[in-house]
């Protein structure tokens, strides 16, 4: 340290500083950005009583978008309609689902037929209230 | 009760509503003495009218009227003297009552038959698509449904004319319908056909002029002292520097493009609301309603995409004849650092659109930045701004767009001709190695500059008349089934990549990785030597060229396999 000239300890200093404050204030402007303007989506559905979904029905509800399944032994489950590849929402097809972006494929019951998709659509939990509506859960 | 009666029963079996046909059946009725008979006779649309709204008159003439009045009043006291002392109160008893015979319907008592034009009217729509939605879906109010489309847009036109925000001439879409309001009347559109005709006249003559001038000039020296343009120039610069078999002019055209690009956009600005409901609605106003709005549209539409071109042009000219060599390097990195602004402005363009066809689009974008590991949600939150696509990231694709892309275009773009400058110009072999050793001036390349600048002023505004850019309905919460969903030209390959399998591995690992590769190329691969200069296909880089033309084809046939149409089952 004793050979370091005043002047270039203080040029180091001053662009040391210089850097930590660029450092600081990048920092800062991903903080900055970092912040979340929009509400958090939607996660709850109330989808109506469950009397509206007759039994052994599939009903397509493009605004979660989900399938809302009335079970043979009457109990109700519901499949999300978001490929799992990267997040379009799926179409119904004779053979199940199709996704409009990269062609994948899913069985009725949200098996992959065929790629890319690699995970089978998400299962949503779905639950009764007492009055009698169903409830969809997307998370 | 016989008019409604009569016309129901022609509607619902299907009988077309001719103006001769009605015209029988409605002096069945016997109208009060007072009341004037002439009002139901079928309305006079002038000749110079559109088949839209003549067809929507004789559509409202034929079914609407009878309920909802002559003139939209709805069905008022004054305008139950149409049907006569004794059906004025059809819907107690008879055909529209509890107890109506079959082809006949009940009126609700409880719900009065709206008026549908004057002052206050039509304020549940916000604007008139809205309105032809509400039609389509839930009018005649006996058997809604039995609209089609077409003839819903009609009906639309004709209540938009009663209800005095119809402008003259227009034909409604669903591409213009969100920026005709169903409160105020908007101003009427101006016809831009012959100014613009006028306009690209004038523009023509003043390229052939140009061209005839120089094809007449004599060898005489020019001496004027330069201006401000010419000063940008050098003096003069070596003949073989300004050979257009070379350079393609690529370069020059990309910077010409992006000047319309800056000055259109910047006249975008003026009248598009960056904020999710108004976006659509907006570009319909600019499109369909603002003077020259469509061409200044178009022109911006029409530069991003020759851009596109005119840039991926410049790159392989570039690596083709191996000019990125030595000292160039770095002015060759900040090329492709521009390359990927114009994808990226591209892209947010596109996405600032905001109509149905770009949702997809967004949603696999910004999914994509997703699967990055490490950074991958926090430069999602960057790009998108929120959990996901909605108020936040269109406002944020604003900024991008507008101002952080464009300003490091123009920052980039500055260096980059800065850099070509530094560099000793254009690529050519050095001095002592020249065969021609012909200079041009600062004065003729100006010209020259100019010259080309106002004839491809003249096609791109010739294209921008012609063609228009896409336009679609505003998206909506809800998507759709459309089937096969495309993403924008430029990126039809990544979505073909996307369609083999992992997001991250295709969709984003293949192309930073070819990114790179073009980066690293003239680190890495053997370059030309000085001498091959200011030639194609130079012997001393040809695995550089054989990598590009490699990378290019791929992205080509990639192109090619997404656009063909795949089975539909």
């Amino acid at each position: 340290m004793n050979n370091v000239s005043r002047r270039d300890f203080l040029k180091l200093t001053t662009n040391s500083l210089l850097a930590l404050t660029g450092i600081l204030g990048i920092g800062g402007l991903i903080r900055f950005l970092s912040y979340k303007a929009d509400p958090t989506p939607q996660t709850e559905f109330d989808i109506g009583p469950a009397t509206h979904y007759p039994w052994k029905s599939r009903t397509v509800l493009a605004y979660i978008p989900a399938v809302i399944i009335h079970n043979k032994d009457g109990s109700f489950h519901a499949i999300s309609l978001t490929c799992t590849h990267l997040g379009c929402t799926i179409e119904e097809r004779n053979f199940g689902f199709e996704c409009p972006c990269h062609s994948s494929r899913y069985d009725p019951d949200g098996t992959v037929l065929k790629g890319p998709a690699a995970t089978s659509l998400k299962k949503l939990r779905i639950t009764k209230t007492e009055d009698g509506n169903l409830h969809v859960f997307t998370v | 009760m016989a008019l409604l009666l009569t016309l129901t029963s022609l509607m619902t079996s299907g009988a077309q509503a001719s103006p001769q046909g009605q015209a029988t059946s409605t002096s069945t009725a016997q109208p009060t003495p007072t009341f004037d008979v002439k009002r139901l006779d079928p309305p006079i649309i002038s000749s110079d009218n559109s088949d839209q709204l003549k067809k929507g008159a004789a559509k409202y003439w034929g079914v609407c009227m009878a309920c909802h009045g002559d003139v939209g009043q709805g069905l008022t006291e004054e305008w139950k003297d149409a049907f006569g002392e004794e059906d004025r109160n059809c819907w107690q008893s008879g055909c529209h009552g509890p107890d109506h015979p079959t082809p006949g319907f009940r009126i609700p008592e409880d719900k009065p038959i709206p008026g549908l034009a004057g002052p206050g009217k039509l304020a549940r729509f916000k604007n008139s698509q809205e309105l032809h939605d509400y039609i389509l879906a839930s009018m005649p109010w006996w058997d809604p449904g039995r609209l089609t489309d077409e003839e819903a847009w009609q009906v639309t036109a004709y209540l938009l004319r009663l209800h005095k925000v119809m402008p003259e001439n227009f034909e409604l879409t669903e591409t213009n319908a969100s920026a005709i309001t169903t409160t105020y009347a908007v101003p009427q559109p101006s016809d831009d056909r012959l100014a613009l005709l006028t306009l690209l006249g004038v523009l023509t003559l003043a390229a052939i002029g140009l061209v005839a001038q120089d094809i007449r000039k004599t060898k005489t020296p020019l001496v004027e002292r330069p201006n401000f343009f010419h000063h940008l120039h050098p003096p003069s610069i070596p003949m073989v520097q300004s050979r257009l078999r070379y350079t393609l002019g690529a370069g020059g055209m990309a910077l010409f493009l992006c000047l319309i690009l800056l000055v259109t956009g910047m006249l975008e600005m003026f009248y598009y609301i960056p904020v999710p409901e108004h976006a659509a609605v907006s570009i319909e106003r600019i499109n369909s309603l603002v003077p020259f709005g469509a061409v200044i549209r178009n022109l911006h539409f029409w530069a991003a995409q020759a851009l596109m071109i005119v840039v991926s042009i410049h790159l392989l000219r570039v690596v083709l004849t191996g000019a990125y060599a030595r000292h160039r390097r770095l002015n060759y990195l900040i090329g492709l650092g521009m390359f990927v602004l114009v994808l990226l402005l591209d892209f947010t363009g596109y996405v600032l659109r905001r109509h149905e066809d770009i949702r997809w689009a967004l949603v696999v974008g910004t999914n994509l930045l997703k699967t990055i590991p490490w950074i991958g949600d926090w430069m999602y939150q960057l790009v998108v701004g929120g959990p996901e696509p909605g108020l936040s990231s269109l406002e944020r694709f604003y900024t991008w767009h507008i101002f952080v892309l464009t300003l490091a275009m123009i920052i980039l773009g500055a260096w980059h001709i800065f850099r070509v400058r530094r560099d000793g110009g254009i690529a050519v072999p050095p001095p002592n190695q020249r065969t021609d050793t012909a200079r041009i001036s600062r004065f003729d390349l100006v010209r020259r500059e100019v010259k080309v600048m106002l004839i491809s002023g003249v096609i791109l505004l010739f294209i921008a008349m012609l063609f228009p850019a896409p336009i679609e309905r505003p998206i909506t919460q809800t998507a759709v089934d459309i089937h096969n969903a495309r993403a924008p030209w430029f990126f039809l390959w990544v979505q073909q990549l996307l369609k083999i399998g992992d997001a991250f591995a295709y969709g984003v690992a293949v192309p930073m990785l070819l990114l790179i590769g073009l980066g690293i190329l003239p680190y890495t691969l053997p370059q030309a030597a000085a001498h091959e200069f200011g030639r194609w296909f130079p012997r001393g880089n040809r695995i550089a060229q054989v990598v590009i033309i490699l990378i290019a084809l791929i992205i080509t046939v990639l192109t090619i396999l997404a656009i063909l149409p795949t089975t539909q089952l």
